[in-house]
């Protein structure tokens, strides 16, 4: 297939300016042309397609204004990366994962440096550019990312940190990869936190692809807070090679609407996929959640538990699919989501939704929807804390079973602040 | 000083009446029994004057220092210095017993005059020696999993802790065994002075032994039937109830009563 890039002007321009590889810039216009005949993804009890969450504007290359970061302070910490919009403003690697080859760097430094990996990982393994439209867009419109590729045999104890900053401040698309690449026998963590800045009405396409090769532990945490007017695309995959292990730790604390795709693969045998996932909904935003978990290899483990909170007008779906192939002896597939309603007028769902192909498996799920016990409500404010912060800690209680699964203690204690700040916000619509 | 009042209470639950007319005063630097047979309406009394919402009540007043606070929500009640040591306290997963008391304490203090968490757990450290409490006992999710002598003695030290002005003890002695029994009772002498009312309800008289009354009321039928010193509490736990009710002639079925 020829490809004639002059056809695209806005992505000739772009690739001129950002003196991208021809293959990447062709694999966007193949993207974009496929994008057109390509179905949005559909996801059980989750109607997002009206959303305005498909990508139009033109690729752009913007730059940030300097003034914007400084509002944001961030906790410094050895290994952390910085990006507002399309500009990495800080990215710190210490010396000790320099000399064991980690490679960490932005998109454009991985397509100039490291463009035969990226080749060979970037949409083809976890994710398929072609899988849908939303995923073709994001190929064609990519504009900002992270690289991280951990060669194989190195154990890394500390967390590296990506603050991911979406630039509302114009009405800009905001269109983010992260591809993490964790190779035979390594153990890597690593903590995403997903932020807004400006208010402007905007369309995010974000995917996080993780490759975990044989043998490698991943702990992968994320706290994601997006903007009220902010309409995400959220893809998060795993691709688990044999006795591979990825923990997710998720805490959806976003203000907007959003789809959240978090799917791990379990390719290899005795691959295991833990997914925990903590939602609040507030105001009258719709949080979507579709998490599903496919065993493929033999004797594979894929467990989900997902607790959310829904107050005022808000909604939230939580899917939960285990998906058994046939040929999967052995495997394990177990499913937990529960929702919290605070109001009359919140919208909680909780799918399980168990495809079995295999006869010697072993799976299970419980769903539930439940009201705020009154009697736990009762007890709070019997002893002087006033009703919002009783439902605080009820709230906080009732995510204590997720949040305790969180193996990192800072990681946690964040995402315990963060919960409580968007319940303290979202107390404000009640 | 400060005072509590019931006065000509009636409370139903699911339209079924079970006080049929409390009246009680008391004042702090005293230490008031109610006794009773069983589901006579002394936890009825206790939830109703805290405000628990199932319990409605459906004539009188309860007034603190001479203001109504039946329109008060439950947590308004609590700061303005009522406490219930619960017969049946709530388990909450997820929240730290600490974390939980650290909150109850300083809600009703003002913001500037909250207790730093180094003063804070100096004073829980101390009050959980008095009541033989084990330091792990704090790391732990508020009640959950509780062994009913445990959750008693956390009723009296979330008690110690919040020093309100009336605290209202429901069978903080049911369940519990002689030594438990002289803990708790410890912790609660503790408390004793000027600035603090308890309104102890029990079945049974042992507890008086260790917390010696002032007064004693017995109910009965969604009533106070009697009153008198300790001495009362000895007359009935010699008597028992079903005494006391022919001697005052009353028409009232004990539950506990043999056939
Ligand atoms: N939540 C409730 N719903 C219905 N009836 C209740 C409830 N709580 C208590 N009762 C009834 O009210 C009466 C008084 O109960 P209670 O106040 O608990 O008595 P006591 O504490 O003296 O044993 C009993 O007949 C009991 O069955
Ligand atoms: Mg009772």
């Amino acid at each position: 297939m020829t490809i004639d890039v002059k056809k695209y002007p806005a992505i000739a321009e772009y690739a001129k300016e950002t003196a991208e590889p021809a293959w990447f810039t062709e694999l966007r216009i193949q993207s974009l042309e496929k994008a057109a005949e390509l179905e949005l993804p559909s996801f059980e009890k989750i109607r997002y397609q009206r959303w305005p969450i498909q990508l139009q504007q033109p690729l752009e290359k913007r730059n940030v204004q300097k003034e914007l970061l400084e509002e944001n302070d961030f906790e410094q910490t050895e290994n952390m990366v910085v990006q507002v919009g399309q500009a990495t403003l800080e990215l710190k690697l210490s010396q000790e994962m320099r000399d064991q080859g980690v490679i960490i760097c932005d998109w454009q430094t991985a397509l100039h440096e490291h463009g035969e990996l990226v080749q060979k990982y970037f949409m083809q393994k976890a994710v398929k550019f072609d899988e849908d439209r939303l995923t073709a867009q994001h190929v064609a419109y990519m504009t900002s990312g992270l690289f991280i590729y951990i060669p194989k045999n190195v154990i890394l104890k500390d967390v590296f940190t990506s603050y991911f900053i979406q630039d509302a401040t114009t009405k800009a698309d905001y269109v983010h990869h992260v591809m993490l690449i964790v190779g035979e026998n390594s153990e890597f963590s690593y903590l995403e936190n997903l932020k807004t800045i400006g208010t402007e009405a905007t369309t995010a396409n974000i995917i996080v692809e993780v490759i975990a090769q044989e043998n490698s532990h991943v702990k992968f945490a994320s706290v994601d807070r997006l903007g009220v007017k902010t309409t995400t695309y959220l893809n998060r995959r795993g691709y688990l090679e044999k006795d591979a292990r990825i923990n997710w730790s998720m805490g959806m604390m976003n203000d907007g609407k959003i789809v959240g795709d978090f799917d791990s693969d379990l390719v290899g045998d005795g691959a295991h996929s833990e997914v925990k996932i903590v939602a609040i909904s507030t105001g009258k935003q719709v949080q979507g959640i579709d998490t599903r978990v496919t065993n493929r290899g033999k004797h594979t483990i894929g467990h989900i538990l997902q607790h959310g909170v829904i107050l005022s007008r808000s909604t939230l779906t939580f899917n939960g699919i285990g998906h058994i192939i046939k040929g999967a002896k052995g495997a394990d597939a177990q499913q937990e989501s529960r929702v919290l309603m605070l109001s009359n007028k919140a919208k909680g769902d909780a799918n399980p939704i168990l495809l079995i192909d295999d006869n010697d498996v072993t799976a299970g799920h419980a769903a539930s929807i439940g009201r705020v016990n009154q009697e736990q409500l009762y007890y709070l404010m019997s002893r002087g804390l006033p009703k919002k912060m009783a439902e605080r800690l009820v709230i906080i209680g009732f995510l204590g079973p997720v949040l305790a699964t969180i193996p990192s203690k800072a990681i946690r204690e964040q995402l315990k602040l963060t919960i409580e700040r968007k319940l303290i916000d979202g107390q404000k619509d009640e | 000083m400060s005072k509590l009042e019931v006065k000509d209470l009636h409370v139903s639950i699911d339209g079924k009446k079970i006080l049929k007319g409390v009246n009680l005063t008391m004042n702090t630097g005293e230490i008031h029994a109610i006794m009773g047979p069983n589901g006579t309406g002394k936890s009825t009394l206790s939830q109703a004057i805290m405000g628990h919402p199932a319990y409605k009540v459906t004539q009188g007043e309860v007034l603190l220092n001479g203001e109504n606070i039946l329109d008060l929500p439950v947590d308004e009640r609590a700061r303005a210095g009522l406490f219930l040591a619960m017969q049946y306290p709530a388990e909450i997963p997820g929240i730290t017993n600490a974390e939980f008391i650290r909150g109850a304490v300083n809600a009703r203090l003002p913001e500037d005059k909250s207790l730093s968490i180094r003063k804070f757990l100096k004073k829980l450290d101390k009050t959980m020696q008095v009541l033989d409490m084990t330091e792990e006992m704090a790391d732990r999710y508020l009640n959950e999993g509780f062994s009913g002598g445990e959750k008693k003695r956390n009723e009296i030290l979330q008690l110690m802790m919040i020093e309100p002005k009336f605290a209202i003890l429901d069978e903080i002695d049911s369940g519990l065994d002689i030594d438990a029994l002289k803990v708790v009772s410890r912790g609660v002498n503790q408390m004793r002075g000027p600035e603090f009312g308890s309104l102890i309800i029990t079945h049974y008289q042992r507890l008086l032994n260790y917390i010696v009354p002032d007064v004693v009321h017995v109910m009965m039928g969604g009533k106070i039937v009697k009153q008198g010193g300790p001495e009362l509490a000895k007359r009935l736990e010699d008597e028992g109830y079903t005494g006391l009710r022919d001697e005052l002639g009353l028409d009232i079925k004990l539950v506990d009563e043999e056939a």
